[in-house]
């Protein structure tokens, strides 16, 4: 049983390892910033599937974080934090600000939740627009370097370590305790209740790990861009993509989002090569293929499929 | 003193002209939520479908949108049908993550394609009808295109309630809306309906859509703003609640209008999700009464 369950460890480091080696091999800036992308979207997914994955609860607020993330690296360092500081600073507040937002939204279940959380991340998009003395507003804001030198190598590198960071976590999380009760309240809020377990304290923490994950995917993604502007790293993009990837690769499994990552950034790129005005329609119908024939993820389905075949 | 007071009641005017339309597309929202239980993610890309299909009658044969809007809530009914059979139908029993995602992909597809066959370009529809100002007294004036379609829309929400509370269609979408399955057991076509609902609820939007037009830029991404807004409309009125949406339409349209005038024009919308986020977590049945189509 012990060396069973050690087969996915090996090749999960084995994994990241060669993820790790893939710049001795890609050069190009362009190449890499889209590895970069990849990377930081598998972050996103794994961390918006702790809570939409396996604690049930649709968040569509995500980039909340993310801008909080991205605007505390300029905001504290311009009143004089090290960089370092500033994005655990960043952290700090994102998890203030879920641990705010939890409170509200989680008291609303189902479609209420998801609006709450849009809500909040649209009233912190177009706070950050109008209070340009603090955010620069629409004309942006710049954003200290976190690498001096060969910048796309160590954005790629630190977005894969993300990723690793947010898969252990979610490991960790999934087989403890804690993972179970999330679980129990996906399945069945009423009867987790009726079980002893509170529900409320169980989501929201899943809620404040995940805001941290994806605060620090925030930082990274202003950093590479070097200037940013509320519309881009606040937009309700960012949060809907945070949960496609992760539905696209099966909400609720460890590897889901990373593999909806992969397949929807690499295919986000061919399209707008190959198709170019056509991409976001191509981009759609892909969503509604997913929805109608994939409606459990690809790598929900395939177990589904894999144990079925076994049971037999 | 008195100049004051008249920009109060002018905001107060043109909050209710701007909440008129705001209502209609609530409404339509209201129906689909109510009698489907969908959160329709793409229902600000329907509204842009509607300005699209007015823009091109404008455009080469010279209807005015005034008009045209009509064609809009033809042509987005039949869309709203036919959507309904082939796409919502298959997931009328998955979960809200579900649904949501699939309008949130018919939404892409609207977009993406509108973006194929007009391009990105900014358009806009000059009418000489929208440079007449109405004026009452030295302090008060009215947008003639303003006012004509508010009165288009007061008859369009009042036809809409009246099709809802008094005909016998209208009392089967109720009927869904309270019970899918012991409607179906009193002999309503449960699926017929729905598609009808759906249909109807586009219809709205894309009159709406119609209407907006003269007085906004086009372009394919300019319904994500209204789609936030039907959020907030909907909640404020009692999600499912098709006269709760008439209402907080033109509450929303005060609100935002008042809040231009004393705070600034950039905070309408944030003044907007405050109150969405307050009346979520006082009062989640919405402000005005409980849950009924």
């Amino acid at each position: 049983m012990t060396s069973r369950n050690r087969i996915p460890t090996i090749l999960a480091v084995g994994g990241f390892g060669l993820c790790l080696l893939v710049p001795l091999v890609v050069h190009q800036d362009y190449e890499l910033n889209v590895l970069f992308r990849i990377a930081l979207f598998a972050a996103l997914g794994l961390a918006w599937n702790l809570v939409g994955g396996y604690a049930g609860q649709l968040s569509l607020g995500n980039a909340a974080f993310f801008g909080i993330g991205a605007y505390s690296l300029p905001v504290f360092h311009r009143l004089g934090a090290p960089i370092v500081v500033a994005l655990v600073l960043g952290m700090v507040t994102a998890v203030a600000a879920a641990l705010v937002i939890g409170r509200v939204a989680f008291r609303l279940r189902g479609p209420y939740f998801a609006l709450a959380t849009i809500a909040f991340a649209e009233v912190l998009r177009l706070s950050a627009k109008n209070l340009d003395k603090i955010t620069g507003g629409d004309v942006g804001i710049q954003v200290p370097a976190l690498f001096a030198s060969d910048p796309s190598r160590w954005f790629y590198w630190s977005a894969v370590a993300l990723t690793a960071a947010a898969l252990a976590t979610t490991v960790l999380i999934v087989r403890s305790r804690f993972g179970y009760a999330l679980q129990a309240v996906r399945e069945d809020e009423d009867t987790t209740l009726a079980c002893g377990i509170d529900a409320a304290r169980t989501k929201l923490l899943a809620f404040l790990i995940s805001a941290a994950f994806t605060a620090l995917g925030g930082a990274l993604y202003a950093s590479l861009f070097f200037y940013i502007v509320p519309d881009q790293v606040l937009a309700i993009e960012i949060s809907e993509k945070s949960a496609i990837v992760a539905m696209l690769g099966g909400a609720g499994t460890m590897v889901g989002p990373i593999v909806g990552a992969v397949l929807l950034e690499t295919a986000q790129e061919l399209f707008k090569n190959w198709f170019q005005e056509a991409h976001q329609l191509i981009y759609g119908v892909l969503l509604v293929v997913v929805v109608l024939f994939l409606p459990d993820g690809i790598v929900g389905s395939v177990t589904a499929r894999w144990r079925k075949r076994s049971a037999r | 003193m008195e100049v004051k007071l008249w920009s109060l009641v002018q905001a107060v005017l043109s909050g209710l002209l701007t909440g008129s339309l705001y209502a209609l597309i609530g409404m339509g929202m209201a129906l689909i939520f109510g009698v489907m239980r969908i959160v329709n993610f793409a229902h600000g890309a329907f509204m842009m479908l509607g300005m699209y299909a007015a823009y091109v009658l404008f455009d080469r044969v010279g209807v005015s949108p005034y008009v045209g809007f009509i064609v809009s809530a033809a042509l987005l009914f039949a869309v709203g049908t036919g959507v309904y059979q082939t796409l919502l139908r298959r997931v009328a029993d998955r979960s809200d993550f579900m649904q949501i995602l699939l309008t949130l992909g018919i939404a892409q597809i609207i977009i993406g394609g509108v973006q194929v066959v007009f391009h990105g370009d900014f358009l806009q529809v000059n009418l000489p009808l929208r440079s007449i100002n109405l004026r009452l007294g030295a302090q008060i004036a009215i947008n003639l295109g303003d006012l004509l379609a508010f009165l288009i829309t007061v008859v369009l929400a009042l036809g809409m309630f009246l099709v809802v509370m008094k005909t016998r269609f209208g009392r089967a979408l109720r009927a869904i809306a309270q019970n899918r399955y012991a409607a179906s057991l009193m002999g309503i076509d449960v699926r017929r309906t729905q598609a009808v609902a759906f249909g109807l609820g586009l219809a709205a939007v894309g009159m709406a859509g119609g209407l907006l037009l003269p007085a906004f830029y086009l372009y394919p991404e300019v319904g994500g703003q209204f789609t936030l807004k039907s959020f907030v409309i909907v909640v404020l009125g009692g999600m499912g609640s098709v006269e709760g949406a008439a209402i907080a339409g033109l509450v929303l349209g005060v609100i935002e209008s008042l809040t231009s005038l004393y705070w600034g024009n950039e905070w309408a919308l944030v003044v907007d999700f405050a109150l969405f986020l307050l009346v979520l977590s006082v009062k989640p049945t919405g402000l005005f009464g409980s849950q009924r189509v």
